[in-house]
């Protein structure tokens, strides 16, 4: 494995997880789009509120005080039940992302842990021992191989750059 | 008619008189009525008269050398005068926007005329940390917002793509006579000495919850903006070795790969 793709495996593994990251909100709101299946109704409140106001502002409050004042008390009313409703929608949308963010960082750290467990003992990728004299311990750490990359120090290395180049894309 | 009429005209205008007079009366004391709400003795109201012109000025000093604690002890002497002297000195330039307490500073006074000097501190430190809290929370989204500033900083490019070309340049060549960390380090150098022909992008000095945690403690504000300054560049170093390592690997592995040479 030592000499296969175990480095590209951790490296693609940091990726997805960094991307995930970022594309955490997106997620989250299409999943409370789909939770939620009266985002009709709402637009269709929203139409109605917009319509009565409309028909409203033809209407002399003067001539036809009765007919304003019945619109008036409707459109109050569509309005208070408008609020409920987006008030219910914040609160459902808050939650599913509060999920959606525990979900992602209960696996991003299993993810990690699996990763750093299968790779404890052998290095991700092996290279001669004088090229990273000084501090071949360091880097090898916890494989204890000389001239290995340990799989620490390889996590640490992706995550700076998967960041760096994300952070410069976004 | 005319005798009642104006007998009540009289009665009338005496009593607006009163009322105005009554009003004035009000209106000229609301200052030493506030105070004995609040609870200052005269002579206090009297000492703080003088700098009643001076509008309240919140200013967070991270310019400031003295510790908050030393200026903050009681002076009897010299009054309130030294302490929004060392707050207000050289701040303004450094961290224009973070506030601390009121230029005609109460604390000295309190210390002064208060028989609990403690508490009386405690709690101006605490309105400090307060405000700074406020502060902070509005600072956020100003800031994230001009993060981008920051990553396009053309020195930082430079540095990054100094250290993608290095590493490959190293994998082929060098790395067999040299440990590869040698040309890290010198291109580092390299870039100690260039970094003085870059232009300087102005950096928003970041008010972190640690910064003001430092500040409040007493630690001075330029041992704090040193501090930070180093643990920026330790941050841009490790950033660079970390992009110049991951290319060496990965230019390594694009060679393993395609056979054209073993380690």
């Amino acid at each position: 494995m030592a000499a296969g793709y175990a480095w590209f495996l951790v490296l693609g593994s940091v990726f997805l997880c960094n991307l995930m990251k970022t594309l955490l909100p997106s997620i989250s709101s299409f999943l409370s789009k789909l939770v939620q299946k009266d985002a009709e109704q709402e637009s269709e409140m929203r139409a109605e509120i917009h319509e009565m106001k409309k028909e409203q502002s033809t209407i002399s409050m003067m001539d036809e005080f009765a007919r304003h004042a019945r619109l008036e008390r409707k459109i109050n009313k569509m309005t208070d039940k408008l609020k409920t409703h987006v008030k219910s929608r914040t609160a459902q949308q808050a939650k599913m992302k509060w999920v959606v963010n525990i979900v992602f960082y209960i696996l991003q750290a299993a993810l990690m842990i699996s990763l750093i467990w299968k790779f404890y003992s052998d290095p991700v990728t092996v290279v001669p021992s004088k090229w990273i004299a000084p501090v071949e311990r360091l880097v090898a750490f916890p494989t204890g191989v000389a001239g290995g990359v340990g799989i620490t120090c390889w996590l640490v290395v992706c995550n700076k750059v998967i960041t760096l180049g994300l952070h410069a894309i976004s | 008619m005319e005798p009642g009429e104006t007998t009540e005209e009289k009665t009338m205008s005496a009593a607006q008189r009163r009322a105005e007079i009554r009003r004035r009366k009000l209106l000229m004391n609301s200052e030493e009525r506030m105070n004995r709400i609040v609870g200052y003795t005269k002579n206090d109201s009297e000492s703080s008269a003088s700098r009643r012109s001076t509008e309240p000025h919140f200013h967070l000093d991270l310019a400031r050398t003295e510790p908050v604690s030393s200026s903050s002890s009681p002076k009897p002497s010299s009054g309130h005068g030294s302490f929004s002297e060392t707050l207000c000195g050289s701040l303004e330039d450094d961290l224009a926007g973070i506030r601390k307490r009121t230029r005609g500073d109460r604390v000295s006074d309190d210390l002064n005329s208060s028989p609990r000097p403690g508490l009386q501190k405690y709690l101006s430190r605490f309105d400090d940390a307060m405000k700074l809290r406020g502060q902070l929370a509005n600072e956020k989204p100003a800031q994230d917002g001009g993060s981008d500033l920051d990553e396009f900083d053309p020195f930082i490019v430079f540095r990054l793509v100094g250290s993608v070309l290095l590493a490959v340049f190293v994998r082929l060549f060098v790395c067999k006579y040299l440990s590869i960390f040698a040309p890290f380090l010198t291109l580092e150098l390299a870039y100690m000495g260039l970094s003085k022909y870059f232009p300087k992008v102005e950096k928003k000095a970041q008010t972190t919850v640690l910064t003001a945690a430092l500040l409040l403690s007493g630690i001075p504000a330029e041992v704090i903006n040193r501090s930070m300054d180093t643990y920026r560049r330790m941050g841009d170093v490790f950033a660079d070795l970390c992009v110049y390592f991951f290319t060496f690997i990965l230019s390594h592995e694009i060679l393993l790969l395609f056979g054209s040479e073993t380690p």
